[in-house]
């Protein structure tokens, strides 16, 4: 059976958002710039609240952001 | 690697060489008495440390830790240090009798004494480490989501050790009882507690490290 998981495209979103850094990104979401270091590297799923408050702060749809894909 | 990262790292290789030196080194060698040297060293290297976070502030720990992480690895180390404590407070009760009943008996003065200042410098590490963050964010959900899942894993080990403890003294023989006296089943329990604290803080480091890997 296979297994899913949370993807996310944090990373290539920031980028594209005028190479936003991941210290500015933590800031507009009041986290630590290692959660978003976690959060990037798929180490970490967010909370439903973390991830609208990401997907507003890289201004796009949360289903664009995060995915539950196949591992 | 900074400098000022390098230097960290030599005075913990120093106060845990005082550390082991204090805990576990020989009462004579070649007529110097281990015990009270490794109990000087282990200060100096802190109180050195105390020097070199104020000068180096925000160089001292990694940058990739957060500010609960910095605070996970100074309560890892005081909480060992204190778990050492501990353990010499209570390995000398047996053998006093019935002066172990006494809160102020003579072989675990000196301890206690060392004992408070372990937490004296534990509390101004700690609020200096602290302080290098001020401003930024402290804790997050991530942090308090590893905070969470390292209590249950520490209220399970410490289940684990109460099962231990009333298995090991309901099997003890009754002629091996006698050393147990209130005072050593309270410092026993207080023991436990420790080594709850301890468990609960290797499993936080433990898992930011994993989640970093």
């Amino acid at each position: 059976m296979s297994e899913f998981a949370v993807r996310n495209r944090i990373r290539e979103f920031r980028m594209l958002n005028a190479a936003m850094t991941q210290a500015a990104l933590a800031e507009a979401c009041g986290v630590t710039r290692q959660t978003i270091i976690a959060l990037e590297a798929e180490k970490y799923s967010p909370s439903l609240e973390l991830a609208f408050k990401l997907a507003r702060a890289l201004q796009r749809n949360l289903e664009e952001v995060f995915q539950y894909a196949e591992k | 690697m900074t400098k000022a990262l390098r230097r960290t790292q030599v005075l913990l290789a120093l106060a845990a060489l005082g550390a082991a030196g204090m805990f576990l080194g020989p009462d004579g060698w070649y007529g110097i008495d281990i015990g009270p040297v490794g109990s000087a060293v282990l200060y100096a290297a802190l109180w050195l440390f105390v020097i070199h976070l104020s000068r180096y502030s925000g160089e001292v720990f990694p940058e990739s830790w957060s500010p609960a992480e910095k605070q996970a690895w100074v309560a890892l180390v005081f909480t060992t240090l204190v778990t050492f404590h501990v353990a010499n407070l209570l390995l000398p009760l047996p053998d006093l009798g019935a002066e172990a009943d006494q809160l102020r008996n003579s072989a675990t003065r000196p301890l206690w004494i060392n004992l408070g200042m372990l937490i004296f410098g534990w509390i101004v590490i700690g609020s200096m480490v602290r302080k290098q963050d001020a401003g930024a964010v402290q804790l997050d959900e991530r942090d308090l989501r590893i905070a969470h899942r390292a209590s249950r894993f520490a209220d399970g080990a410490l289940a684990l050790l109460i099962i231990w403890l009333v298995v090991a003294l309901v099997t003890l023989p009754d002629q091996s009882r006698t050393w147990l006296r209130p005072l050593i089943a309270a410092n026993v329990l207080i023991a436990l507690l420790i080594a709850r604290t301890l468990v609960e803080n290797i499993y936080t480091v433990w898992r930011y490290r994993r989640e970093r890997a």
